[in-house]
This record gives C-alpha cells, sequence and structure tokens, in this order.
C-alpha cells in the first residue's frame, strides 16, 4: 500500500536520462495516520477510564426539636442492624422487640465477601418476607465503629443496592444492644 | 473478440484525508481529556457498583487520607478567591495579589484556615514538599473551621455539590467527623467517590 518515491525505472530504461527528474510532490501520510490513531486510542482510553463514580449517601437530617419523639417507632423486628468492626468484620443481629431479662440475642460475624454479608442479608430478607409479607418492609441500621474502615461503609453501602434494600440508615451505635456487643468483641464506640 | 484489457490499477491510496480525520479526532481528544490533578495525598479509593460519574463541576472536594488527615478542594478557580476574601474577612488576615494566585491554583489543601496565608507565601516548591496537617476539625462546638468552609463556599455557589474522596484504608472515625461538620451546616446529601466495579467478585 505503501507508495514510494522512487523513479520508475525498467520501461524507460533505454531512454538517455538529459535533465533532473520532477520529483513528486506526494508524500507518504501513511506512518502519520497510524501515529495520529496511536495517540487517538491513547487519549480515548486515558478519558473513559479516568473517570471514577460516586456513590451518593443522604444522612437522616439530626432533629434538634422534640418532633420526632412523637413518632412511632420502628418494629424492632422489621429491622436488622449491622455493626461494622474493625479487622473487617460485620456483626449482624436482629434486636429483639421487648428487651427483659431473659432476652437471649444471637450475632453473627461475617466478612463483607457474597457468601458472608450477602448471605445474611438474604436470609434476614426471607425471614422479613415471611412475617411481614414482603422483603421490602426490612429497614437495615447500618453502625459503623470507629475502627472500621471506609471501604467497609462502602462495601455496605454497595451491597444494600446490589440486594435492593429499599430503607436503610448509617447511624451511631448508641444503642444498649450496641454497647454490650462492643463490650463482648472488645471494641470502643467512641 | 478483442481482448479486453483489465488496466492495473496503482495500490497506493489518498492518506490526505484519512490523516486530516486523525488529527482533528486527536486534537478533540486532547481538548476534552482532564488530567489528573496533582495529588497532596495519594489516596487510593474503595471500590463500589455505582453507576453514577462524577460531576464536572460545580464541587466541592473533601479528601481524606489514610491517617485521617482532611483536605479541601474547590473546582472553580473565581469560587476559590472569592472564598479566599470571605476566609480573609472571617480571620482577619491580609493577603496579598500573589498569595491570592497562589490560592487560585491549589487544588486542594488541608490545614489550619489561619496558617493559610503563611502557606500561599511560600514558593511553590516548597508547598508542594510540606507535609500539610490537614484541616482543622472540631465538631463538640469551639471552633468551627470546617463547618465555615462549606458555608461560605455553599454561600458563593449554591449548586456545589459534595464529593467525599476517602481511602480505602481511613477509619471510620474521621469520616463521621466530616459528615459530622457537613450535617452541622445541613448538608445531609453527599457523593463518595468511588471506583467501578462488577457486583460478583
Amino acid at each position: 500500500m505503501a507508495e514510494m518515491n522512487v523513479p520508475e525505472s525498467g520501461a524507460k530504461k533505454g531512454k538517455k536520462k538529459s535533465r533532473s527528474k520532477k520529483m513528486s510532490t506526494r508524500v507518504d501520510l501513511t506512518a502519520m495516520v497510524d501515529l495520529g490513531f496511536l495517540l487517538i486510542t491513547f487519549f480515548m482510553l486515558a478519558t473513559t477510564f479516568n473517570k471514577p463514580k460516586t456513590m451518593e449517601v443522604i444522612k437522616p437530617a439530626k432533629d434538634d426539636n422534640e418532633d420526632k419523639k412523637d413518632q412511632p417507632a420502628i418494629k424492632m423486628s422489621k429491622t436488622f442492624t449491622l455493626l461494622l468492626g474493625d479487622n473487617n468484620k460485620v456483626y449482624a443481629y436482629t434486636s429483639p422487640d421487648e428487651v427483659d431479662a431473659t432476652t437471649t440475642l444471637s450475632v453473627d460475624s461475617v466478612d463483607y465477601s457474597s457468601k458472608g454479608l450477602r448471605r445474611v442479608i438474604q436470609e434476614r430478607q426471607k425471614e422479613v418476607a415471611r412475617d411481614w409479607g414482603h422483603q421490602d418492609t426490612i429497614f437495615i441500621m447500618i453502625k459503623p465503629l470507629p475502627k472500621s474502615k471506609v471501604k467497609n461503609t462502602v462495601d455496605v453501602l454497595d451491597e444494600m443496592s446490589i440486594n435492593g434494600v429499599k430503607r436503610y440508615a448509617i447511624l451511631a451505635a448508641d444503642d444498649p444492644i450496641d454497647s454490650l456487643i462492643c463490650l463482648t468483641i472488645r471494641q470502643s464506640r467512641k | 473478440m478483442p481482448k479486453v484489457k483489465i488496466p492495473r490499477k496503482s495500490t497506493a491510496i489518498d492518506m490526505t484525508a484519512m490523516c486530516d480525520v486523525a488529527f482533528l479526532l486527536l486534537t478533540f481528544f486532547i481538548l476534552t481529556t482532564k488530567f489528573r490533578d496533582q495529588e497532596v495525598v495519594q489516596i487510593d479509593i474503595p471500590a463500589s457498583t455505582a453507576q453514577i460519574p462524577i460531576p464536572d463541576k460545580d464541587i466541592m472536594m473533601f479528601n481524606i487520607s489514610p491517617d485521617g488527615r482532611i483536605f479541601f478542594g474547590l473546582d472553580d478557580q473565581n469560587t476559590r478567591l472569592r472564598l479566599l476574601d470571605t476566609l480573609a474577612n472571617r480571620y482577619q488576615f491580609q493577603i496579598t495579589a500573589e498569595q491570592q494566585a497562589a490560592f487560585k491554583t491549589l487544588e486542594l489543601w488541608g490545614m489550619d484556615i489561619k496558617a493559610l496565608p503563611e502557606f500561599l507565601a511560600k514558593d511553590p516548591t516548597e508547598r508542594a514538599n510540606i507535609l500539610q496537617p490537614g484541616l482543622k476539625i472540631d465538631t463538640t462546638g469551639g471552633e468551627t473551621q470546617v463547618e465555615d468552609l462549606i458555608l461560605f463556599s455553599r454561600k458563593i455557589n449554591n449548586n456545589l455539590r459534595i464529593a467525599i474522596k476517602a481511602d480505602k484504608t481511613t477509619e471510620y472515625k474521621s469520616f463521621a467527623a466530616l459528615i459530622e461538620a457537613l450535617q452541622n451546616r445541613k448538608v445531609n446529601r453527599f457523593n463518595i467517590v468511588t471506583s467501578a466495579k462488577t457486583a460478583r467478585e
């Protein structure tokens, strides 16, 4: 395909060279085009891959007034609490509706893999669906402890969207049960 | 029957038009590419399946380094200048034209606001080598530097969206402190910058 600017020899061999040949003004652009497309490829890839994504987080508004006290509390049996600890562990539990002396509580400690966290969320969704009719009734409380990493929070929020959890909130671990669990796992809440 | 002689055609193609197109596209991509800003801290962002691309303008960016230092940056240079004026008023320091110019090109910074004029007076190479201590954050009352930054920036540009870029290994404690400051200024909506990944790992 490349065109070369060499004088055509062969056919005109017999003729005598009398004057200098007129040089062709055509330049071979193939290499230039190659270079152009190479750079285009570079810039195209550099542009599209560099764009980071964002995850939108909406925190419940801090209410300074006392209106909130009048709102009915959500039934604990619809909820699921995920306490994010350090060393990439999640402590998942369901608070009982009524707490008395005989109440026992089981806490699952899982990791962030699809076999760990995702499975417990899905199991809890099924339980809620069985007890309350629909799995969207579930309310997940995400309570990151100060020692947990940002990646953990992002992972949990991600699981919410993967599992289609409609109602969830990031809250402070200020429940009495949370403090009990924190004591058991020896982690500070402050 | 006479033999039809098919003339041999040259295989050479005129590359001029193709070359034009290639360089036109090249120019387009060069102009639209936004190169990565010079980073004050190395931040390795966490991955998520979120698909919302980060907006191109009107961004208030907070960076949190792995050791919990918080940095602040605005994308628009005019907003930066107006913010500096407001800060100079509020914290009562004098700003020279050189310091203004330095602040205009400052992508991210994190230090006590009162230390800002001194920092801006240094020359660019010295500035790049200084380890910035991070914004002074105090959500228990008392000083409200971060809250002021949020409030003033939003007063200057009401469309600002808040993006938080935190390292994977940043402890939630410093993240929570920043969110506390945001919520003190009635900002309940913000974006966490993440890189893309697929749901099945």
